[in-house]
């Protein structure tokens, strides 16, 4: 027992002296702010989209929605049990996949346009493709011990999953096996962002962190706090040097990479909801965040202020996405319809 | 480092993980605020052009705008 108390105190001592490091060397860096470097840059004015498509189709909350590579078509997850393929340009219904399990939360279209994949409160992420003259299942990812909140492709063979059993997972979706498993958040994973060069992903949990992973190694190179409480959502910059965070403590923030600590925080005391999603435009620039107030506010991601609205859900917007090509911002939400905006 | 088999219980594997990763964290390289924190601002300002959503997209060449077919009288 001595052995065992003289063990745990030693590691005690030096876990404290770690984070002393740290602390140390991010303030060693701290000699600036995001507001001094972009004190100079104009602002951006009020940012005024209008609502070009309300699409309707679903008959329960929506809970994911993800864009294609080909900034056309979108797949939205409803708990009505369905997920829908869009195509945006028209506002048709190009498939429907019905889901073995109506408890879905998280919904992905793999970069080839191919395969589509889904997952929730069982726990499991169902791969389909979408290609085939009715969709097929191609592959049933059974392993998570905790419900599937988020999950990204790599490629048609590969894809990462995040889960409320705290840890995330790249699979093998030839075998469908576990190839890595990322193992260290003490907190349910809500969410997952790739990388623009896919040699890394983030993630944001209920333990209040964001934490970025390289895919390969399976290591946790970087450990974001700041939150007060979950969070939801999140996102990279465009550079792939920083990432955006949306929590349950209402507010968004902004880390940067290379500093290794937050540069920029959007709250405002006039909201009081929780942020469910972010996503941000083709500079960088605007920030897109859906929150439990029923709208998805637009901030400057460089000045820090509100520089718009996007209302018109008469519930929760659960989820947003803004296509690869820039062209336009979708919202999803508990109201069970999706709106385009441009 | 190594902890030994016998006196391993949960709490010190636990506690040697924390340390384990701290230790990884620990070694980065970290760069000053007033360099990176310039460096995303030139990234907003250098693509600010290809950026729809802040330049505007003609109603033309609008994807998601209803076209509305004219009639000319």
């Amino acid at each position: 027992m001595a052995a065992e108390k003289a063990e745990m105190d030693a590691l005690k001592k030096e876990c404290d002296g770690l984070r002393a490091q740290i602390e140390a060397a991010r303030k060693a860096v701290n000699d600036g702010s995001m507001s001094a470097s972009a004190g100079g840059v104009e602002a951006v004015g009020r940012v005024q989209l209008k609502l070009r498509k309300n699409l309707k189709g679903h008959l329960a909350k929506i809970y994911a929605m993800h864009w294609s590579a080909d900034s056309r078509q979108m797949v939205s997850a409803s708990q009505d049990g369905k997920l829908l393929i869009w195509d945006t340009f028209t506002g048709n219904k190009l498939t429907a996949v019905p889901l073995k399990s109506a408890w879905v939360m998280s919904v992905a279209f793999a970069p080839s346009g191919n395969l589509v994949a889904s997952g929730g409160l069982d726990n499991i992420c169902t791969v389909y493709n979408i290609k085939a003259a009715s969709p097929k299942t191609l592959r049933e990812l059974d392993a998570h011990t905790g419900y599937l909140s988020c999950s990204r492709f790599l490629s048609d063979s590969e894809i990462i999953t995040a889960s409320g059993d705290t840890t995330c997972c790249l699979w093998d979706l030839e075998t469908g096996k576990q190839k890595v498993v990322f193992t260290n958040h003490i907190g349910d994973c809500m969410s997952l962002a790739l990388s623009p060069d896919e040699n890394s992903f983030i993630s944001g949990a209920c333990d209040s962190l964001a934490k970025l992973w390289d895919i390969r190694s399976g290591t946790c190179k970087q450990t974001f706090s700041g939150h007060t409480s979950d969070i939801n959502a999140i996102a990279f910059f465009p550079s792939g040097n920083a990432i955006i965070t949306g929590s349950d403590d209402c507010s968004c923030k902004m880390y940067d990479l290379r500093a290794d600590q937050e540069v920029i925080g959007y709250q405002d005391t006039s909201l009081n909801a929780g942020v469910t999603s972010v996503a941000l435009s083709n500079s960088g620039r605007l920030i897109f965040a859906g929150y439990d107030d029923f709208n998805c506010h637009i901030w400057d991601s460089l000045k820090g202020e509100k520089v718009g609205v996007l209302s018109g859900h008469d519930n929760r917007v659960s989820c947003t996405g803004v296509p690869a090509d820039g062209m336009g911002v979708c919202t999803g939400s508990w109201d069970s319809f999706l709106k385009l905006w441009n | 480092m190594s902890v030994k088999m016998g006196s391993s219980s949960t709490s010190v594997i636990q506690a040697q993980k924390l340390v384990d990763q701290l230790r990884v964290e620990a070694t980065m390289e970290r760069f000053k605020i007033s360099l990176t924190a310039t460096d995303l601002v030139r990234y907003c300002q250098e693509h600010k052009r290809s950026d729809p959503l802040i330049t505007g997209i003609a109603a033309s060449s609008n994807p998601f705008k209803d076209k509305k077919s004219c009639v000319l009288l």
